[in-house]
């Protein structure tokens, strides 16, 4: 998958990477934003939650109850590392995307700038047809910038949920 | 906010040659698609802060330095908050070529000046001492206007 295209977003946190992956994973449903262009399924915004480990799964749910599954945990490392497979609704069985995190501490003899750099990089969207309803006929480089911005808007979330415990 | 956009014939050896010399580090990649690699989109911060574009020659009128003997009609000035000589050591170790050495300016900052690969020259600075405005003008012997130095 990795050979695929590829989205790449990076951002420093303020805290040790422990913490940094706790809070990508236990809080995702804070700091996940739905984005109407980005839908998992079409009209629909719910709550996202990881089920913790290799196998288990990435899980948006709805108000009326029901559920998608997006995706499958491959890589589970905390605090280093996370892989998982990541599809829409309307995505054929062939077809996936898949997301790999990274958490690297950084540098920080200051002592003032942000001490875990969280590095998200999502493959396969030239897979994915640009006609393909997920992909709204843009074509690649516009739909990953697209993408790529709205990647940066939950970052910064993310930085926000990871200072409160 | 300015954002200044740096343009090199292999952006993606630009990449880990920035973030191996002067320590930048990978914000945005966005790769182009296989059969127009010209059409990525990369930014990169300077430890965190700031930012800058890197991109390909992806239009006519976008070339690098060699492409045009040398000559750069932008340069970035990189602001550090410190560590200025071990800032160049670093990148001329990597392979920067050294333009002007690290010297203190009638300013306040210490500056030095690298050339890259690609031929882009870049300027660092890091404050090392408080300079009055009218301290500077002294030095410079003329007056200066400035809307944030007093």
């Amino acid at each position: 998958m990795t050979d695929g295209s590829r989205v790449l977003v990076a951002l420093r946190v303020p805290v040790p990477a422990a913490r940094a992956f706790t809070a990508f994973t236990d809080q995702i449903g804070q700091w996940w934003q739905p984005n109407g262009l980005f839908q998992f399924t079409d009209g629909r915004s719910g709550t996202l939650a990881f089920e913790p480990g290799v196998g288990g799964r990435l899980v948006e749910t709805y108000a009326d109850g029901s559920s998608f599954v997006v995706g499958e945990i491959r890589v589970w490392e905390p605090p280093r590392r996370l892989v998982l497979s990541w599809r829409h609704a309307s995505f054929a069985a062939d077809q996936e995307t898949e997301l790999h995190v990274r958490f690297d501490e950084v540098d920080d003899p200051g002592g003032t700038v942000p001490r875990t750099r969280v590095t998200v990089e999502h493959f396969g969207w030239d897979g994915i047809p640009p006609a393909h309803a997920a992909r709204h006929g843009f074509p690649l480089a516009t739909f990953q910038l697209r993408f790529a911005e709205w990647w940066r808007t939950l970052l910064r979330r993310l930085a926000d949920a990871s200072r409160e415990p | 906010m300015f954002t200044s956009s740096v343009i090199y014939k292999d952006p993606k050896a630009a990449l880990a040659w920035l973030e191996g010399a002067f320590g930048f580090e990978i914000t945005m990649a966005i790769d182009g698609p296989p059969d127009a690699p010209e059409m990525c989109h990369y930014e990169m911060s300077c430890a965190g802060r700031g930012r800058i574009m890197v991109g390909a020659e992806w239009a006519e009128w976008v070339r690098v330095p060699a492409a045009v003997g040398g000559g750069n009609t932008q340069t970035v000035h990189v602001q550090l908050p410190g560590g200025l000589d071990e800032h160049c050591e670093r990148a001329r170790g990597a392979g920067a070529v050294i333009e002007a050495e690290p010297a203190d300016q009638f300013y306040g900052d210490r500056t030095y000046r690298a050339i890259d690969p690609e031929g882009h020259h870049w300027t660092f600075s890091a404050r090392v001492r408080d300079v009055t405005r009218a301290e500077a003008e002294a030095a410079l012997g003329q007056p200066i206007m400035a809307t944030h130095w007093q």
